[in-house]
């Protein structure tokens, strides 16, 4: 999905988040020494982009990147909330050497 | 794991991370536990654990919203890294994450609590 599923969130896309993991971890190649640093980068950015809306939500950001090496690698999320004010978006990027999947979720206060 | 931090329950009302990682521990084995990596039944297993635990985590009737997720990971050495960052009330929202593995794959599930006001 590109848009968040709520109303809140007709001013950020995915592309967004996509241009925060880009300008983190594009053009690198995977290393072991430097994974920690760079989820914890994409975290902080897509973080920081979210309350700069200044809207009264809730936001849990998580990221998981893997070095592609052919192993199999399945994720899935589920959510008890409220349809009608909450949501999340999903962006998937990659490189020749790894994967990074980052899932954002608003909840309303 | 980075930017976690296990919720000590200090207050009433506050999330009780012992007791989800009971849960989690339970639904993931009683889902996985015993198979090995399949790449035809691994979409399954996953919506099978993220459902699990949102419905044992929901019985309890606490006025939490809750958010389940779940990352199974066929073990071939590849590096994987997860990292999780909550903007959020500390004092009555709390998270837990469990990290499960066997012979032939990683499982690392984490639950999500935020209190309804």
């Amino acid at each position: 999905m590109d848009y968040y599923e709520t109303e809140e969130d007709s001013a950020l896309v995915s592309s967004d988040f996509k241009t925060a993991v880009e300008g983190v971890v594009g053009g690198n190649v995977y290393q072991h020494s430097r994974v920690k640093q760079w989820n914890s980068s994409v975290i902080e950015q897509c973080l920081s982009q979210l309350n700069k809306l200044g809207k009264p939500f809730k936001y849990i950001v998580n990221c998981i990147i893997m070095q592609k090496t052919g192993a199999g690698l399945q994720t899935a999320c589920a959510c008890f909330w409220d349809n009608s004010t909450d949501g999340c978006c999903a962006v998937k990027w990659e490189n020749e050497s790894m994967h990074c999947i980052v899932n954002v979720f608003g909840m309303a206060i | 794991m980075t930017g976690m931090e296990e919720f000590h329950n200090g207050s009433e009302g506050a999330f009780n991370s012992e007791e989800a990682d009971n849960i989690v521990k339970e639904c993931i084995e009683s889902v996985v536990g015993g198979d090995d990596y399949s790449q035809s039944q691994v979409n399954k297993w996953t919506a099978s654990i993220v459902e699990r635990c949102l419905t044992q985590l929901v019985k309890s009737w606490k006025p939490y919203k809750y958010i389940v997720t779940c990352a199974v990971m066929q073990k071939t050495g590849a590096g994987l890294h997860t990292a999780n960052s909550c903007y959020w009330d500390t004092a009555m929202d709390g998270s837990c994450t469990v990290r499960w593995e066997n012979r032939t794959m990683n499982c690392v599930v984490s639950v999500f609590a935020v209190a309804i006001a």
